[in-house]
C-alpha cells in the first residue's frame, strides 16, 4: 500500500463493533457455560472430588430413581398424545372453517397459553381435589352422598396428565394455526380447481402440508411436560410419587444430594436438546410448510350442523383449561371457607385483606418479583436487541456464534439451569447464592432465546437497504440506526420487554431451587402456600399475577404497529 | 473530473471469486451500465463501489480519491455518493418529504434551502403532490419516483443505481427507463446502473459494459454490444442468436459442415470457431441465390409463427442444424417446405469459442 492511499483513508475511526462482540460472547459464554460447566463437574465427581461414574450408575439402577424417570415419560408422552389430538383439530377448526366465536376461542386458548403452569394446577386442586374439590362437594350435595364418595381425584397419575395438558396444548395450537396461515391460499385453490371437494383438499392437501408443524407441537409439548416443575410438585407430591423435576428438587432438600442431582438433571437436558434437533429439522426443512407463500384469503370450510359439536369440543377444552380454573380462583379468593355455600355471608374480602396487609411474606415477594421482572426485562431486552442486530447485519466475523449463545438456554430445562446456578454460584469466585443476583442471572438467561428471536424476526422485517439507504447519503452507522432503525424497532422492543417481564415473574423452576428467606418471589410463595394448603390466599396472588400479565399483554398490542414497510422485493 | 476507476476489483466469498479483476474507467459524466444475468457479480461490484463491501483485492477511485484497497475501505458515508435500491428503502415512518430531505439535513444545509431543493426534485420528479404522504400510500412507480428524488436532491458526485425497475411491472418500467435517462441528461452525474435487462441498459447506457461470472466479458456502446459481440455470451445474451459451429480455413472463411461461411467481421482466431448470425438477418429464398454459392445452404422448413409485424421461422439445416429467422410477412413460406437460406457475409460474425 502506498503512501497516498494510506493518507486517503485519513485515521481509521475506531470501530466499537469488534470489542462489543467480544464482551457480550464472553458475557454469553459464561452465562450459559459456568452453570453447565459446574453441573458436569458435580455429576462426575463424588464428595472428596474423585472422578465417579456413581451417580449415573444409581441413577440407572435404583429404584427410586428409575420410577420417576418412568413416571416422567409416561406424562410427556400421554400430554404429547392429547395435546396434538386435541390442539390440531382445534387449531384446524378455528382457522380453516365457519365454526362459530372462532375468535373468542382463540383468546381463551391464548388466555391458557399464559396461565403459569403451576396456578392452572392450584386451580384444578381447588376444583377436583378429593374431599374439598368444589365439584366433588357439589356431586355429593347434588345427590347426597356421603363424605366418602367422589367423582374426580386429580392425585393421580391421570390428574396430573391433565393438569398439564390443559396449559400445554397451546404451543400445538400455535405452531399449527400459524403453520395453516403460511399455506397460501392458491395451494388450496388449486386443489379445488382440478375438482376437489373442500373436504378432500383439506385431507390431501392443507393437513399434509401442516404435518411438519402438528408433529414439531407434539415435540414441543412433550419437552414441557417433561420440564414442568410447578404441577408434579403440586399434585404428584401429594398423590405420593415423584417426576424427574420433583426428585431433583427433593434432592435439595434434607440430606441434600448434590451430586446425584446433577446427574439426574444430565437425562433431561440430553432429551430436551435432542429433541429440538428434531423439531428444527422437521420445520427447516425448506420448500414445506413453513416457507411463506403470497395469496389471498383462505376460504373457510362450510361444517354445516357439525358446526355446533365442533364449537362443544373447543369450549369442553378451554372450559377445562380457563373458565373452570379461572372460576375457582375467582370464586376461592371471595370465600371464606373452602366449604360450598349459597349464602352472601360466606363471602368477603379476608383472603384480600390478610394477603395483602398481614402476611408478612408479601410486600417482599412483591417488590422482589417486580424488581427482578424489571432488571430482567430491561437488561435482557438491550443485550438480545444488541445481539440480534449484529447478527442478523453479520456486523462482525463470528456473529453466528453469537447468535448460537444466544439461543442455547431454550435447550436448558429451568430445573437444570437451577441446579447449575445453584452449584456456579455457590462456589468461589462468585457467591452470590441467597441475593437477588442469583436470581436475576437465572432469569435473564432463561429468557435470553425469546428476546432474541423477537428481535431477530424484527430485523428480519426491516430490509438491509433501508439502513443502507441512510449510510451512502452520509449517515454513519450510529446515525442511520438513530434515524431509520430505533423509529421502526421500537414496537419490537416494547413488545419484546412485556415478554420477558411476563416470563420472570412467573418463573418457578429455577426460583424454586435458588431462593432464600429474602429472596422470595411470588411464585415461591405461591408454591409454599399451597404446602400448608392456604388455598385463599393462593387465588388471592395468582389472580394478581394474572391481572398484571393480562393488562402487559393489552398494553403490548395497544401500541401502534409499525408503518408497514413497502419492501416486497 | 470525478471519473470512477475500478482496477483489478476482485472479492471472494469463501473460495467463490464473486468480482475477478474487474478493470473499469467511467467517465465523468457518463451513465454506465453493468449487464447480466444473476450471479455474474455485478450487484457486488456496485456494492463495493458503494463501500458496503470490502474488496479482497484491486482499487475503487474516485478521481483522485482512493476510496477502496484490500482489506480498507472508506464508509459509504463518506463517499459522496447516492444510491437507488432495488427495494427502493423508502423509510416508512417518513414522509416522502422527510425522506427526500434527509440526505440535506445529514449535509446540515438550511432549513430554507432545503425546503426549496426538496421542492424543486420533487416537481422534477412529478411527485410534488405527495410530499406529505406516506411511503406505503404510494404505488410502486410512485416510490420509485421518490427514491430518484431522494437520490438526486443531494448532488451526488456519483449516482448509483442497483436494479431499481425490476419490481415494477412491464409498462411502467419502459415508462421509468426513459425517465432515468431524461433525469441523467439533465443533471449528468456519474452513474453506474445494474440491470440484467438488455432493454433497459440500452435505453440509459452510454457504455454497457457485460459481465459473466464475474469478469467483464465486454464493455462498449450499446450499438457495438450488439452488432460487435466478441464472445457467444455477448451475442446469446444481448438479442439472442444463431451460432454455428465450424473450422477457420483462413481469409475469414469458416467451414460450418457443408456451407463454406465468408465472415466479413470478426476476430476469429484460429482452428475451432463460431459464428454469430443474428435471426433476422438470415435471409430464406424459394430458388437458389445467384452468386458463388458461398454462404448458402438447403434447409427445411420446421415451424412458422406469424407475429403480426414478423415472421419467425425455425429452419433446419442438411445436418441438422437448426437456425431461427426473422422475415418481413410477406415471405410466407409452409412448413415443410425446401429452400434455401443466405447468410449474408456482413452479418456473419467469427468468435473466439
Amino acid at each position: 500500500m502506498n503512501g497516498a492511499a494510506t493518507q486517503a483513508f485519513g485515521g481509521r475511526r475506531f470501530d466499537p463493533s469488534t470489542p462489543v462482540f467480544a464482551l457480550l460472547a464472553l458475557l454469553l459464554a459464561a452465562l450459559i457455560f459456568l452453570p453447565m460447566g459446574w453441573l458436569a463437574v458435580f455429576s462426575l465427581t463424588d464428595r472428596a472430588g474423585h472422578l465417579t461414574l456413581d451417580h449415573f450408575a444409581q441413577l440407572l439402577s435404583d429404584d427410586d430413581m428409575v420410577r420417576p424417570l418412568a413416571v416422567t415419560m409416561i406424562v410427556a408422552t400421554s400430554v404429547a398424545l392429547l395435546c396434538t389430538l386435541v390442539a390440531a383439530p382445534m387449531a384446524w377448526l378455528i382457522a380453516r372453517t365457519d365454526m362459530p366465536l372462532a375468535r373468542p376461542v382463540r383468546l381463551l386458548v391464548m388466555a391458557s397459553f399464559v396461565t403459569p403452569p403451576f396456578l392452572g394446577a392450584v386451580a384444578w386442586e381447588i376444583l377436583a381435589a378429593p374431599n374439598s374439590g368444589l365439584i366433588n362437594q357439589l356431586y355429593r350435595l347434588a345427590f347426597d352422598l356421603g363424605r366418602e364418595s367422589r367423582l374426580v381425584d386429580i392425585y393421580t397419575l391421570l390428574g396430573l396428565i391433565l393438569a398439564i395438558a390443559n396449559y400445554t396444548f397451546p404451543y400445538v395450537f400455535i405452531l399449527v394455526a400459524n403453520g395453516l396461515d403460511r399455506i397460501p391460499a392458491d395451494m388450496e385453490d388449486a386443489s379445488s380447481i382440478l375438482g376437489a371437494s373442500r373436504w378432500r383438499t383439506a385431507a390431501r392437501i392443507t393437513i399434509p402440508l401442516v404435518l411438519p408443524a402438528i408433529l414439531a407441537g407434539t415435540l414441543i409439548a412433550f419437552l414441557q411436560a417433561m420440564n414442568n416443575f410447578g404441577s408434579p410438585a403440586i399434585i404428584a407430591l401429594p398423590a405420593g410419587f415423584h417426576t424427574m423435576t420433583t426428585k431433583i428438587w427433593s434432592m435439595f432438600q434434607y440430606p441434600p444430594q448434590p451430586g446425584l442431582a446433577a446427574a439426574a438433571a444430565v437425562p433431561l437436558l440430553v432429551i430436551t436438546i435432542m429433541l429440538l434437533r428434531t423439531q428444527h429439522a422437521m420445520l427447516g426443512r425448506r420448500g414445506y410448510a413453513v416457507v411463506g407463500g403470497k395469496g389471498g384469503q383462505s376460504r373457510l370450510v362450510r361444517l354445516g350442523w357439525l358446526r355446533w359439536p365442533a364449537l362443544g369440543f373447543c369450549m369442553l377444552v378451554v372450559g377445562g383449561a380457563v373458565i373452570l380454573p379461572y372460576a375457582a380462583l375467582v370464586l376461592t379468593a371471595f370465600a371464606k371457607t373452602l366449604t360450598i355455600t349459597w349464602s352472601p355471608a360466606g363471602f368477603g374480602l379476608d383472603n384480600f385483606r390478610f394477603v395483602f396487609f398481614e402476611f408478612s411474606s408479601t410486600p417482599l415477594a412483591l417488590k422482589n418479583t417486580f424488581m427482578l421482572g424489571f432488571a430482567a426485562a430491561t437488561v435482557g431486552t438491550v443485550v438480545t436487541l444488541v445481539i440480534a442486530y449484529v447478527v442478523s447485519r453479520r456486523a462482525v466475523p463470528g456473529h453466528g456464534l453469537l447468535g448460537f449463545l444466544a439461543t442455547a438456554p431454550i435447550a436448558i430445562p429451568g430445573i437444570v439451569f437451577g441446579v447449575g446456578l445453584f452449584f456456579a454460584y455457590t462456589h468461589p469466585p462468585l457467591v452470590i447464592y441467597g441475593t437477588l443476583a442469583i436470581m436475576f442471572i437465572a432469569f435473564l438467561t432463561t429468557e435470553l432465546p425469546i428476546g432474541f428471536q423477537q428481535f431477530q424476526a424484527a430485523f428480519r422485517g426491516i430490509h438491509i437497504e433501508l439502513e443502507e439507504a441512510s449510510r451512502i447519503l452520509g449517515a454513519s452507522r450510529l446515525r442511520a440506526l438513530k434515524d431509520v432503525i430505533a423509529p421502526l424497532i421500537v414496537t419490537a422492543v416494547v413488545s419484546t420487554w412485556c415478554f420477558i417481564f411476563i416470563a420472570a415473574i412467573r418463573e418457578l423452576s429455577a426460583a424454586v431451587l435458588l431462593y432464600t428467606a429474602n429472596t422470595k418471589v411470588l411464585s415461591v410463595v405461591i408454591y409454599d402456600l399451597n404446602e400448608n394448603g392456604e388455598l385463599g390466599s393462593i387465588a388471592v396472588l395468582g389472580l394478581l399475577l394474572l391481572v398484571v400479565t393480562f393488562a402487559i399483554i393489552a398494553l403490548a398490542y395497544r401500541l401502534p404497529r409499525a408503518q408497514s414497510i413497502p419492501t416486497s422485493a | 473530473m470525478a471519473d470512477v476507476e475500478l482496477q483489478g476489483l476482485t472479492k471472494r466469498y469463501g473460495d467463490q471469486t464473486v468480482v475477478n479483476s474487474v478493470d473499469l474507467k467511467v467517465g465523468h459524466g457518463q451513465l454506465v451500465c453493468l449487464l447480466g444475468p444473476s450471479g455474474c457479480g455485478k450487484t457486488t461490484t456496485l456494492r463495493l463501489i458503494a463501500g458496503f463491501l470490502e474488496p479482497d483485492a484491486g482499487t475503487i477511485r474516485v478521481g483522485d480519491r482512493l476510496l477502496s484497497g484490500p482489506g480498507q475501505a472508506l464508509p459509504p458515508e463518506q463517499r459522496g455518493m447516492s444510491m437507488i435500491f432495488q427495494s427502493y428503502a423508502l423509510w416508512p415512518h417518513m414522509t416522502i418529504a422527510d425522506n427526500v430531505a434527509y440526505g440535506l439535513t445529514l449535509r446540515r444545509l438550511d432549513r430554507a434551502e432545503i425546503d426549496r431543493r426538496v421542492q424543486t426534485i420533487l416537481e422534477v420528479t412529478q411527485m410534488a403532490a405527495f410530499a406529505q404522504r406516506y411511503p406505503g400510500e404510494l404505488s410502486g412507480g410512485q416510490q420509485q419516483r421518490v427514491a430518484l428524488a431522494r437520490a438526486l436532491v443531494v448532488q451526488p458526485e456519483t449516482l448509483l443505481l442497483d436494479e431499481p425497475l425490476s419490481n415494477l411491472d412491464a409498462n411502467l418500467r419502459e415508462e421509468m427507463r426513459f425517465e432515468v435517462r431524461r433525469l441523467h441528461d439533465q443533471y449528468k452525474y456519474t452513474t453506474v446502473y445494474v440491470t440484467h435487462d438488455q432493454a433497459e441498459a440500452m435505453t440509459t447506457a452510454d457504455m454497457i459494459v457485460v459481465m459473466n461470472k464475474g469478469r467483464i466479458e465486454q464493455a462498449g456502446t450499446p450499438v457495438q454490444i450488439f452488432e460487435e459481440p466478441e464472445t457467444e455470451f455477448v451475442a446469446r445474451f444481448l438479442g439472442g442468436t444463431n451460432i454455428l459451429r465450424g473450422r477457420h480455413v483462413g481469409d475469414n472463411m469458416v467451414q460450418s459442415g457443408a456451407i463454406a461461411l465468408s465472415c466479413a467481421r470478426g476476430r476469429a482466431g484460429t482452428g475451432e470457431v463460431a459464428v454469430s448470425i443474428r435471426p433476422h438477418r438470415v435471409e430464406l429464398h424459394t430458388a437458389q441465390p445467384a452468386g458463388d454459392g458461398r454462404n448458402v445452404a438447403t434447409a427445411q422448413v420446421r415451424r412458422q409463427v406469424f407475429l403480426g409485424v414478423t415472421r419467425d421461422y425455425l429452419v433446419t439445416l442438411e445436418d441438422g442444424t437448426e437456425l431461427r429467422a426473422i422475415t418481413t410477412t410477406d415471405v410466407d413460406i409452409a412448413a415443410g417446405a425446401a429452400i434455401w437460406i443466405r447468410l449474408p457475409p456482413n452479418h456473419c460474425r467469427a468468435l473466439a469459442s
